[in-house]
């Protein structure tokens, strides 16, 4: 059992990684960005690559996923300057299918829908399952408490200054002299950055990656954990995200209680239940659990 | 785990777990990793079915020197990520020693080496090639005829045929490629010609694009290396489409479901290849008898082979792990011992300190060193009014 | 004849935009679930194609207005990005309503398969032309409606200019409920017609969700016409890819059109609203 509850700690943690990458473009800068899951596929495909096919080792191949994956974010964001609201949301969401797409047809790369397996982990062949759960679960929440910091610190700093004030009015930062395209590439940059970061965890500890793991659930379940938490505050997106992953787990239990449901059909239940707490939260307490100090939070950029 | 919902979906089957942990020292536990639901969907439930039974059976009989079997039970979906989800789970948390029953070859690649890492039994029913040159250090055992022994026998059907211009519309999976080079050899060997080969993504709906390419090559024959749900399309467009040619396609996706859902005339005349199962045993017999059936697929066959198979090793061996399983697995399925067909009757000559070789309902069931087997049956058949007959058995 | 089953959703969603100024992403499941409730109508009880593709409109509809009731109307004060979000996560409770009743695995229809014509080197489906044909009534049909019944005019009014609409006393969520019924009932009719050149599963609409963002992008989002016209170019432009792209990117070419527009033209082809 032990081992069971340390691989969920390390889902968990890579769901806060997730939040935390969100929370610096959405919660900060006020761009939605629902393309999450091609930037989680990118650093878990980077990874996988580098480390199995050419050798490295995973610290290099880790940070090499997250250098790929801020790449791709900047490019992104230059793309995508000018958009705005649903226009955005839809462009990015377009953006995490053709990864999809890419990853479960480039069979040279890839390796197509059967995925990359026997993707090594941490010390994965002397150490028992249960040590590398274990371990895993060390080394990911490390990298959470770091990433945590350090991205407190940035939102107290003068670039997310900067940043709040596009969120609120863009017009009035760009004539205030800062150069709007400069600080939105930089913080999706920043965002994607970290869930580039989150795929890589991802892969080294599962072992593999394929292109049914990238589910429009997973950006939802984020964009959840944020809702819950409150946008904007990092500590919100941890929160968030922890919550999120006991509603999740709890709701694995609903198999249990109504026996009489196919796998199928308990599946399609959990994630029912899961798009329902959003509709519902964002119904009741749209600023999540730990609003921005500052000003009751909501979604639109508006005076 | 959030990440996904088949992720989810896999280790959430925690409720029905079967324990029969009666006796004192530990079970040997095994884990049922097979397709409950998705392209492989009309096998699980019978091999799962098999496995439990074949554990009663020993069970009921004393178990082995007294240690009861456990099972778990676990749902592929017929993907890789479940598979992995589920194969997670057996291995870190029911702490298994042998996983049994995975049939799509993507599945297995991906699961293999959880298994191989773990120290633990992988026993399959999956074909590809690749799987047994992966690195698996022994912990890698196939009942299922692999590729090239599929192909070349496939591939010699369709020469007695007369086919002269093969080509091959192929899912994306782990043999494809393999497939086909295979099939060229042979065609060529044969006086034929393999023409060309498409690969598509088994996900699509529609293949009209790959189907127009197709018969642009004026093919004498297809070669359909699909599953159930694309094979259902295929026929249909194929039938659209206006080609009248010979179709080869491997049974496991010649379903009865499939051939039921279409129309007589999108199936009639389509020829399927299957591994038989060795219908004279006593092992087979049994079989029949749990699934309440005159002809249990082949893939329950095995199954109900590997579960043998094993309570034999971990009796030859006097412990349940993996590892002991992988040591001893050889010295029961095959060499100079008395030929037995279960492992009970097996456990009472072991107990005597008699030599063992175990012959099962798949077959003679003996395994070169990298887990493959040596020689199997084929049975060749044609559908005539959205029925399979048999043409040839050899 | 592909462009012209992805104009009737692609109307339906730019239908909804225009009265009620959000992406609606359930437009998907929507789809879905006219797809099934025309399934059903054709398998569980018999009816030939006409009646299930209206069975499949009015069951979608109605899906529709409940759904947006429930889920959607509460949440338009908060904004159009919020509501976005929340049909995201209203279109993933539908698909599973679905899935938990039908399950995962595919469905035909019980219709007759016929070979296809052929001539003059390509061939089309009996079922295609079939399929282009009821896609162009349902779109005479809308016209009709949108131009010569009341409701429709009405409906008209609001889109473009909701300000003066209100001011004349015009009940706005009566014709947003109007709009409801016949922007996702069309969806939902697209559905089938999809369905019916592929297969019926819960991801039915799911995969030509992208496909028909893109069409009401191009065209102009909240345009009915430019759906239309959006629809027939992007019909064309996934023929036309698979010179360069293999099959499978079809849907690349969906996001590629949307990029393209949205970065030099916000407003597509026909649209009057830039932002």
């Amino acid at each position: 059992m032990t081992a069971y509850l340390a691989s969920l700690m390390v889902f968990a943690g890579i769901n806060v990684l997730l939040a935390l990458g969100l929370n610096v473009v959405w919660g900060l800068g006020g761009m939605i960005n629902l393309g999450l899951a091609g930037f989680f596929a990118l650093g878990a495909y980077a990874s996988a690559l580098l480390s199995l096919r050419l050798g490295w080792p995973i610290p290099l191949a880790c940070l090499a996923a997250v250098g790929i994956a801020a790449a791709l974010g900047t490019v992104l964001a230059a793309v995508t300057a000018r958009l705005k609201g649903d226009y955005l949301a839809l462009v990015t969401l377009g953006f995490a299918q053709v990864i999809q797409l890419i990853a479960a047809n480039e069979r040279w790369l890839s390796n197509g829908t059967d995925g990359i397996s026997g993707v090594p982990g941490p010390w994965r062949s002397v150490l028992s399952p249960m040590q590398f759960d274990l371990l895993c679960m060390a080394l990911c929440w490390g990298l959470v408490v770091v990433c945590w910091a350090a991205l407190t610190r940035l939102a107290l700093s003068p670039f997310a200054r900067v940043l709040r004030a596009m969120r609120e009015d863009e017009m009035v930062a760009a004539v205030a002299g800062k150069r709007v395209l400069w600080f939105k590439i930089r913080a999706f940059a920043l965002g994607t950055g970290v869930s580039g970061l989150a795929g890589s965890v991802y892969v080294h500890f599962n072992g593999y990656i394929a292109p049914d793991s990238l589910d429009v659930l997973l950006t939802l379940n984020v964009v959840l954990a944020l809702t819950l938490g409150g946008t904007g505050r990092m500590a919100g997106a941890v929160i968030g995200a922890l919550l999120l992953e006991a509603l999740t787990e709890g709701s694995r239990f609903m198999g249990d209680v109504v026996p009489a449901l196919s796998p199928v059909q308990v599946a399609s239940l959990r994630e029912a239940v899961i798009g329902g707490v959003l509709i519902l939260v964002l119904r009741l307490r749209p600023q999540g659990l730990l609003p921005e100090a500052s000003r009751p939070m909501n979604l639109e950029p508006n005076r | 785990m959030v990440i996904t919902r088949r992720t989810a979906l896999a280790v959430g089957l925690a409720a029905p777990f079967i324990r029969f942990a009666r006796a004192a020292d530990e079970p040997l536990r095994i884990g049922a990793l097979c397709p409950l639901t998705g392209a492989g969907g009309q096998y699980g439930p019978s091999m799962v079915k098999v496995i439990q039974a074949a554990a009663d059976e020993i069970n009921q009989a004393g178990g082995i020197g007294g240690r009861q079997i456990a099972v778990t039970v676990a749902d592929t979906q017929t993907n890789p990520d479940a598979g992995v989800a589920g194969a997670h789970k057996l291995i870190d948390v029911d702490r298994v020693s042998a996983v049994v029953g995975t049939w799509a070859s993507a599945v297995t690649t991906a699961v293999a080496p959880l298994c191989w890492e773990a120290k633990v039994m992988l026993f399959t029913v999956s074909g590809a090639d690749s799987i047994t040159k992966l690195p698996h250090q022994g912990y890698i055992i196939r009942t299922q005829p692999n590729t090239r022994l599929q192909m070349t026998r496939a591939t010699q059907f369709l020469i007695d045929n007369k086919a002269k211009r093969v080509f091959a519309l192929a899912a994306q999976t782990p043999f494809a490629v393999d497939s086909y080079t295979r099939i060229s050899e042979v065609m060529k060997a044969g006086g034929g010609e393999a023409i060309g080969q498409i690969i598509y993504d088994p996900k699509q709906t529609s293949f009209r694009s790959e189907i127009d390419r197709a018969l642009g090559e004026k093919p004498d024959t297809l070669f359909l290396n699909a599953y159930a749900p694309d094979l259902a399309v295929l026929l249909r467009e194929l039938y659209q489409a206006g080609y009248d040619g010979h179709r080869l396609t491997p049974g496991y996706a010649a379903t009865p479901t499939v051939l039921s859902s279409l129309q007589p005339e999108l199936t009639s005349g389509l020829w399927s290849f299957a591994p038989s199962p060795d219908l004279d045993s006593p092992a087979y017999a049994t079989v029949r008898k749990i699934l309440g059936t005159q002809n249990p697929d082949p893939y329950s066959c095995q199954v109900y082979d590997h579960v043998n198979m094993i309570a034999l090793a971990v009796a030859k061996s006097g412990q349940t792990t993996g590892m002991a399983i992988h040591d001893s697995i050889r010295k029961v399925s095959q060499g100079s011992g008395r030929e037995v067909h279960g492992a009970t009757e097996g456990m009472k000559l072991l107990a005597a300190g008699t030599g063992v070789n175990y012959s099962g309902a798949s077959g003679p069931c003996d395994f070169t060193p990298e887990g493959d087997i040596i020689s199997c049956k084929f049975r060749f058949d044609e559908v005539e009014g959205g029925q399979p007959k048999l043409l040839s058995l050899s | 004849m592909e462009g012209a089953v992805l104009a009737v959703p692609a109307i339906g969603f730019n239908a909804v935009y225009a009265v009620l100024r959000f992406a609606n992403f359930a437009v998907a499941s929507i789809a879905t679930i006219g797809a099934f409730a025309g399934w059903t109508a054709n398998t569980a009880l018999g009816w030939p194609i006409v009646p299930s593709l209206i069975a499949a409109f009015a069951v979608a509809g109605v899906a529709g207005v409940v759904a947006d009731e429930a889920a959607l109307r509460p949440l338009r004060s908060s904004g159009a990005l919020t509501t976005t979000i929340a049909s995201v996560a209203l279109g993933i409770i539908l698909e599973n309503a679905v899935r938990f009743v039908f399950g995962n695995d595919p469905r035909g229809f019980d219709l007759a398969v016929h070979r296809d014509w052929r001539g003059f080197g390509l061939h089309a489906g009996p079922q295609q032309v079939q399929d282009a044909i009821a896609a162009i009534v349902a779109m005479a049909a809308l016209f009709c409606f949108l131009a010569f019944t009341r409701a429709g005019k009405t409906m008209r009014a609001v889109a473009d200019n909701p300000m003066l609409a209100s001011l004349k006393g015009i009940d706005a969520v009566r014709i947003g409920r109007i709009a409801n019924f016949v922007g996702l009932g069309l969806a939902g009719f697209g559905g089938m017609l999809v369905a019916l050149d592929t297969q019926v599963d819960p991801l039915t609409g799911f995969r030509v969700l992208l496909s028909i963002f893109a069409a009401a992008v191009v065209g102009g989002l909240g345009s009915v016409p430019g759906a239309v016209m959006g629809a027939f170019l992007i019909g064309i432009g996934e023929e036309m890819s698979l010179l360069v792209l293999p099959a499978t990117y079809r849907g690349a070419v969906g996001f590629l059109a949307i990029l393209l527009m949205l970065s030099f033209r916000p407003a597509g082809l026909l649209g009057q609203r830039a932002s």
